[in-house]
C-alpha cells in the first residue's frame, strides 16, 4: 500500500531529511513510526501526502509513484489518505458535524449521504451527540477523536497520524490507539508518527526508527517480517 | 484505489443510481451553496462590504456617466445635421429660365430632399431690407446678385460625409459659380465627440483597472481571513477549482453591489441634472435632453460589474491562493 525505494530529501545543501530510505506497508497494516525529534518523521509522512517530493528515490501509495504525479492530480491521491495532526486543524468558525464533512465536501458527495457518512465517522469515535457543537466547547481528546472522525470519513485506505497523542494524558493516548488498530482491522493501512516509546511497547507493532535520516535497519527488517 | 483517481471516481459514481445526473445535481448544489455562502459573509461585514460596493459604484459611474453624455451629444448633432443646407450661388451669366432647369436637374438627384430656387431679383429685395444697406445698393447701376439654389439634402445624406460628396457634385455642374455649406461647425463637433469619446474609453479602462485592482486587495484579504480554511481543504483533497470558488463567487457578488451603486448614482445625479438641462436647452431652443440607461443598460452595466470583480478576485486567487500550501502545517 506504501512503498519507499531509496527515497532520499534534501531541503538544501546542508539539511538532508530522509537518506536512502526503504521500506513497505501492506494493506492493513499498522506501523509506528519513530525518531528523536528533526529526525524526519514529519518529512516522511509529507512525501505520502505528496506535501513535498522526494529528492531521488520513489514514493508509491496504492501502487501510484508519486515523484511523478502532475500538481493537479495531487488532491485526488489525498483523498485516499486520511490525516490526523498533533494540533488537528479543526476550523473553529464551524461545528463538529461540518469539520468531519470537508472531506465529502470537497469530494462533491450528495447532501444526503454526507449527513449518513459524517453520523457513521462521529459515531464510531463516541463523539455522534456533539455534532452540532463548536469544535472549542470540546476538550483537547475529543478535539483530538474529531479529526480521527474527519480523517476516516470518507474510507481512505490509508491513515497517516503526525503525534496524535502528544498532548493527551495516557489513558487518553491508549484510547486513540485502540481506534487507530480498529482501523487497521478492517484494512486500512496505518502509519502513526510519534515519540511516545512507551504507548508503542505497549501496543506491540511493527516500528519504523529513524534516526538523522535514516531508517535504523534492525527495526525495519524486524517490522517487515511482522506485518 | 490511488493507482488511477479518475477511475476511481467513476466507479463511485457507477454505485449511484443516475450516476450523471447524481454528480451534476451534487456540482450544482455546491455552486448555489458556495455562492450563499460567499454572499452571507459579506452581509456579516455590512460596512467594509459597503465600502467596497461604493468605490466600486462610483469607479464605474463616471464613465457610463460619460458615456451617457456623449450618447446625448450625439443625438444633437444628429438633429443639427438636418438644418445643414447646401446653397449653391450661380453665374452672371445664367439666365432664369437655365436656372430653372439647373433646379430640376438638382432636384432629380435622389441625394436631394429639396431645391429652391431664388432669382436674383427676390435676391435683392431680401437683401435690401435685411441688410440696411439700402441707400449704398441705389448708387449700384444693375443688381449684383447672381440666381441662387438652396439644396436641402435628403435624409440619408445628412452627415458630414454626406454633405461633403452632394457639394461636390453640384459644384460639378454647369453654370454654378460657388456652392456654399456651413460644414464647419458640424465636422467641429463631430471631431469633439469623437475626441470625448475616446478619452470615456480611455477613462473607462483605467477605472476598470482601478476596479480590478481594488477587489483582487479586498479579495486577498479575505484570502488571508480564511487561510486555515484553505489549508484544511487542500489537506483533505480539495481541487485548485474549489479552493478558488468561494473568493471567485465573494468578487461577482462585489461586482453586482458594485453595479448597483453606480446605477443608483448615475440615477440620482440624473435627477439633480435633469431641471438645468432642460432649461438651458430651452434656452437654445434644442430639444437635447440628457438619456438614463435603459434596461439593457442597465442590466449591461451589471453584468460588466460583476466580470470585473470575479476577474478581480481571479487576480487575487492567482497571485495568492496557490502560494498556500499545507507544507507548512506539519512541524519539523
Amino acid at each position: 500500500m506504501i512503498e519507499f525505494r531509496q527515497v532520499t530529501k534534501r531541503y538544501d545543501s546542508d539539511h538532508t531529511a530522509l537518506r536512502q530510505v526503504n521500506f513497505g506497508l501492506e494493506r492493513g497494516e499498522l506501523a509506528f513510526l519513530t525518531g528523536h525529534s528533526g529526525a524526519g518523521k514529519s518529512t516522511l509522512l509529507k512525501l505520502i501526502m505528496v506535501m513535498e517530493r522526494p529528492s531521488a528515490g520513489e514514493v508509491i501509495v496504492g501502487g501510484q509513484v508519486l515523484n511523478t504525479l502532475p500538481r493537479r492530480q495531487v488532491p485526488y491521491i489525498r483523498r485516499h489518505i486520511g490525516v490526523v495532526f498533533q494540533n488537528h486543524q479543526l476550523l473553529f468558525d464551524r461545528t463538529v458535524f461540518d469539520n468531519v464533512a470537508m472531506p465529502l465536501e470537497v469530494m462533491g458527495t450528495p447532501a444526503r449521504d454526507i449527513g449518513r457518512r459524517v453520523r457513521a465517522a462521529l459515531d464510531k469515535v463516541g463523539l455522534l451527540s456533539k455534532e452540532k457543537m463548536n469544535p472549542l466547547q470540546l476538550s483537547g481528546g475529543e478535539q483530538q477523536r474529531v479529526g480521527i472522525a474527519r480523517a476516516v470519513v470518507n474510507k481512505p485506505p490509508v491513515l497517516l497520524a503526525d503525534e496524535p497523542t502528544g498532548n493527551l494524558d495516557p489513558e487518553l493516548s491508549t484510547d486513540i490507539m485502540r481506534l487507530f488498530a480498529d482501523f487497521s482491522q478492517v484494512g486500512v493501512t496505518v502509519l502513526i508518527a510519534t515519540h511516545d516509546i512507551a504507548l508503542i511497547n505497549e501496543l506491540g507493532h511493527r516500528t519504523l526508527t529513524l534516526d538523522q535520516g535514516r531508517l535504523v535497519p534492525g527495526a525495519a527488517a524486524a517490522g517487515g517480517r511482522h506485518g | 484505489m490511488a493507482n488511477d483517481p479518475r477511475k476511481q471516481q467513476s466507479r463511485g459514481a457507477k454505485s449511484a443510481r443516475s450516476p450523471w445526473r447524481e454528480q451534476a445535481e451534487s456540482y450544482l448544489n455546491h455552486h448555489r451553496k458556495v455562492a450563499r455562502d460567499s454572499a452571507q459573509r459579506l452581509w456579516q461585514s455590512p460596512v467594509a462590504s459597503m465600502m467596497t460596493w461604493m468605490v466600486m459604484g462610483v469607479a464605474l459611474a463616471l464613465p457610463v456617466a460619460l458615456m451617457l453624455l456623449l450618447a446625448s451629444l450625439e443625438g444633437v448633432s444628429a438633429g443639427w445635421e438636418s438644418s445643414a443646407r447646401v446653397t449653391a450661388y450661380l453665374n452672371d451669366s445664367v439666365s432664369i429660365e437655365e436656372a430653372q432647369a439647373l433646379k430640376a436637374e438638382v432636384a432629380d438627384d435622389s441625394r436631394v430632399a429639396e431645391v429652391e430656387l431664388i432669382d436674383r431679383d427676390t435676391a435683392l429685395t431680401e437683401f435690401r431690407a435685411s441688410s440696411g444697406l439700402e441707400d449704398a445698393l441705389d448708387y449700384l447701376d444693375e443688381n449684383p446678385l447672381p440666381h441662387t439654389l438652396l439644396v436641402t439634402p435628403s435624409e440619408s445624406s445628412r452627415t458630414a460625409d454626406g454633405v461633403e460628396m452632394l457639394l461636390t457634385v453640384i459644384e460639378g455642374l454647369e453654370g454654378v459659380e460657388r456652392v456654399q455649406v456651413d460644414l464647419g461647425w458640424l465636422q467641429r463637433l463631430n471631431a469633439m465627440t469623437d475626441l470625448l469619446g475616446r478619452a470615456v474609453w480611455a477613462l473607462a479602462l483605467l477605472l476598470a483597472a482601478a476596479v480590478v485592482l481594488v477587489i483582487g486587495n479586498t479579495v486577498r484579504l479575505a484570502i488571508e481571513n480564511r487561510r486555515d480554511e484553505i489549508l484544511v481543504a487542500k489537506l483533505v483533497g480539495g481541487t485548485d477549482a474549489f479552493v478558488r470558488r468561494p473568493f471567485l463567487y465573494t468578487g461577482a457578488w462585489f461586482g453586482l453591489g458594485g453595479g448597483i451603486v453606480a446605477w443608483i448614482l448615475l440615477q440620482i445625479s440624473l435627477w439633480w441634472l435633469s431641471g438645468p438641462v432642460e432649461r438651458l436647452a430651452g434656452l437654445y431652443r434644442s430639444e437635447f435632453s440628457l438619456n438614463g440607461l435603459t434596461f439593457d443598460g442597465v442590466l449591461a452595466l451589471i453584468i460588466a460589474a460583476m466580470l470585473l470583480g470575479w476577474l478581480g478576485a481571479w487576480v487575487a486567487v492567482k497571485r495568492h491562493l496557490d502560494d498556500i500550501e499545507p507544507g507548512e502545517i506539519a512541524g519539523g
